[in-house]
């Protein structure tokens, strides 16, 4: 039998890196909001998205997270005029990212809010495992 | 020789703060999950009450269930409804509330035991 704590432990450390993969996809859309193409009419930079998905641990029962894809946004891009750009087409239009940085942000506060809580339920674990090794100490 | 068994309460309800942690834990690991419903285990007075009938090994090739492991059954909980349109029902702060009411229950679970552990060493140092 694995201890529920430690599997708990183990569960919210999923939790931290399923959100450190989710901050890396916006920041990586973030970084590239005006990477363009470089030949005439061509596609610029996809944005990213990223799914979570339930990943559940037969020993302990308990439901661990896990990215199940990272895939790309299929919205349409944004058209610039930018007859000198040299991404442009005949008519000097030049394709933009489909990154939204309001998006973005939104995207990343709730990453963040969400490794918090996570960092909270470690704490926590931690603080339960100390309170029964209490018990040993010496009264 | 033990007319109040209450070290084994006592450990049953330490064990039982510890599923409802990973249950916890569970719910704030899958926040963002597309679909995933909240869990919570079962309400102590009800595992003390032996309400439920768990499943039994009767044969070797029996697969024990993750309950059977842990003795307490984890449950979709009811009371929680899909606000999220991704069909999530996870509360942040409903878990966090949880997460304190188990911290406190823990405290004062290690608080008696401690307690009845100095009545005993009262008894026997004299």
């Amino acid at each position: 039998m694995v201890d529920p704590l430690i599997s708990s432990l183990k569960v919210a450390a999923s939790g931290l890196s399923a959100q450190s993969e989710r901050l890396r996809v916006v920041t990586e859309n973030m970084a590239n909001a005006q990477s363009t193409g470089n030949t005439p009419g061509a596609d610029p930079y996809r944005r990213k998205t990223i799914t979570f998905t339930a990943e559940l641990d037969r020993v302990t029962g308990a439901r661990a997270v896990e990215v199940s894809s990272i895939s790309t946004d299929k919205s349409p891009f944004r058209i610039e005029y930018m007859p000198g750009h040299e991404a442009a087409d005949e008519n000097g239009y030049v394709k933009m990212p489909n990154v939204n940085m309001l998006i973005e942000m939104a995207d990343m506060r709730e990453a963040n809010r969400s490794y918090e809580a996570n960092l909270q339920s470690i704490k926590q674990a931690r603080e339960l495992i100390s309170m029964t090794i209490d018990l040993m100490r010496n009264q | 020789m033990q007319p109040v068994n209450l070290f084994e309460l006592a450990s049953q309800k330490a064990k039982w703060l510890a599923v409802r942690q990973t249950a916890v834990s569970s719910n704030i690991a899958n926040a963002n999950t597309p679909g995933y419903a909240a869990v919570d285990v079962q309400p102590f007075e009800a595992v003390l009450d032996q309400k439920t009938v768990s499943l039994r090994a009767t044969h070797e090739r029996h697969l024990a269930s993750a309950d059977s492991s842990t003795g307490f059954p984890v449950r979709q909980s009811n009371d929680s409804v899909p606000i999220m349109p991704s069909g999530n029902t996870v509360t942040l702060e409903n878990e966090l509330m949880k997460q304190g009411e188990v911290q406190r229950d823990m405290e004062l679970n290690t608080a008696i035991v401690k307690a009845f552990h100095r009545m005993l060493l009262m008894t026997t140092k004299g």
